[in-house]
């Protein structure tokens, strides 16, 4: 299982990537994992409504993926859910996230 | 309670309520909770709650209650302390006139806000970003490893940055990038460029005109001398020396994917994936930017005399939300004859088609 973040937009437009494999995690790790991203329910929440037109906005794309693609979720920094928030905090904190620019 | 609202009573409501009843609630709740908020001792020694208030509901308070919600201040700046929306604008830290703060991101902001503010004033003469004295809100600190700044549609927001896109302090470091961020306040009162595709490159082009015109003034730099560059230095540098080059779009970091032609305009759709960027609006920006480039080096001496006032009033009195690349080009020309001559109209029709947005 694999999560996907992309940041983008913002006044740069530069899309930072964020992976993070369930696999590499220790089991307890992994765990965490799964319930942190479980408690967000991105899977049963459709994409907030879109609110696009504030400048210079962070745009949000969260994916997951197990054998193919289960969901792909957008939001912006207004819309992005506390819940999700907290998950992308632990994803950020986790030293075997991948990061990489988006070219 | 809701009814108690309606009859003015409210005196012992809180002021977290009343501020989601003066969002949330019906239009009568909502008047008599602004009327609570505004006429409460604690709240009223806090006019910048009711200013943000003011902003994010776009009400006119200051009219509804008999005072003036921001008495003769300009400025004031904020700090989230790393906690993100639902604190801001944060923790006061100096408003204007007072001393420099202990913190280099509070002053920084504080600096760039002050600077704009003064741009447009002795510039433009444009009375803060409303026309009408608003006061310039900055909130630094927000989030965690924040990495980037923006303008809410009421306030400045600023990111610490996390050291990945941004050097850490970075978004607080260039005095364009803050005119940037306040001149999108500017378009928003004025042509209200929909930020989407070609009105949205445009919108972001106007942010950076200004932006780079509030460095050249600061830096008393002309139009020759001056390095087009927005938000130099504040990349890490892995990536590169600056967000982008208004005279070489496409140059400024790795992986610069600006135009400075049309014939290179890059068609993304608007549909909230981030890497389609609004349908591009910070990539195809690089063309009418660099239009700009063009016309004011051809104007010479200072861009801020001619070909900023040409964009300004071009901005201010001649787009709409829905504004294209082909149409703004035109008011540009039309503009530059009124305001100056028939070789300033020749010079800005000529950046126009150097870029390929007139023929
Ligand atoms: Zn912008």
């Amino acid at each position: 299982m694999k999560l996907t973040v992309r940041r983008g937009g913002g006044i740069a437009g530069i899309v930072a990537r964020t992976e993070l494999d369930a696999n590499v995690l220790p089991p307890p790790d992994a765990a965490v994992f799964t319930a942190e991203i479980n408690r967000a329910r991105m899977r049963e929440l459709p994409d907030p409504p879109a609110t696009s037109g504030r400048p210079d906005a962070q745009l949000y794309e969260i994916s997951l993926e197990e054998t193919g693609l289960l969901f792909s979720r957008h939001y912006t920094d207004d819309s992005l859910p506390e819940d999700v928030r907290t998950l992308l905090a632990w994803v950020d904190g986790r030293p075997e996230r991948i990061e990489s620019i988006e070219q | 309670m809701l009814a108690n609202l309606q009859n003015h009573c409210c005196g012992i409501a809180p002021p977290d309520l009343l501020a989601r009843l003066a969002i949330e609630g019906d239009i009568h709740q909502r008047e008599a909770a602004v009327r609570a908020l505004a006429t409460s001792a604690a709240i009223r020694s806090q006019r910048a709650v009711l200013g943000h208030l003011d902003r994010q509901l776009n009400l006119n308070i200051g009219k509804m209650i008999g005072f003036s919600v921001t008495p003769d201040r300009r400025l004031t700046v904020y700090d989230n302390q790393k906690k993100g929306r639902p604190f801001l604008p944060g923790v006061r830290m100096r408003g204007w006139g007072e001393p420099p703060a202990e913190d280099q991101a509070v002053n920084q902001a504080y600096d760039g806000s002050s600077a704009t503010y003064e741009f447009y004033r002795d510039v433009l003469q444009r009375n803060s970003l409303d026309g009408s004295g608003m006061e310039l809100v900055s909130s630094v600190h927000y989030g965690v490893a924040f990495d980037n700044a923006f303008w809410d549609g009421a306030q400045m927001v600023y990111g610490d940055g996390s050291g990945r896109i941004f050097q850490i302090g970075g978004l607080t470091r260039a005095v364009d990038v803050i005119a940037h961020e306040l001149t999108h306040g500017v378009t928003e009162q004025t042509a209200g460029l929909v930020y989407s595709k070609q009105s949205g490159a445009l919108n972001e082009s106007f942010s950076d005109v200004f932006g780079s015109l509030v460095k050249q003034y600061s830096l008393k730099q002309t139009a020759a001398e001056a390095d087009w560059l927005i938000g130099a230095g504040i990349l890490v540098p892995q990536l590169g020396a600056a967000l982008r080059s208004m005279s070489k779009p496409g140059t400024a970091y790795t992986g610069d994917r600006q135009p400075g032609h049309m014939d290179d305009y890059v068609d993304l759709p608007d549909n909230n994936d981030p890497r389609n960027d609004n349908g591009g609006v910070h990539i195809n920006s690089g063309i009418p930017n660099h239009a700009f480039y063009l016309a004011a080096t051809a104007l010479g001496g200072s861009a801020w005399e001619k070909a900023g006032k040409i964009w300004y009033t071009t901005l201010t009195k001649h787009l709409h939300p829905n504004t294209q690349f082909s149409e703004a080009a035109l008011a540009t020309v039309a503009v530059a004859g009124e305001l100056f001559s028939s070789t300033a109209q020749t010079a800005v029709r000529n950046a126009w088609l150097e870029v390929g947005v007139l023929s």
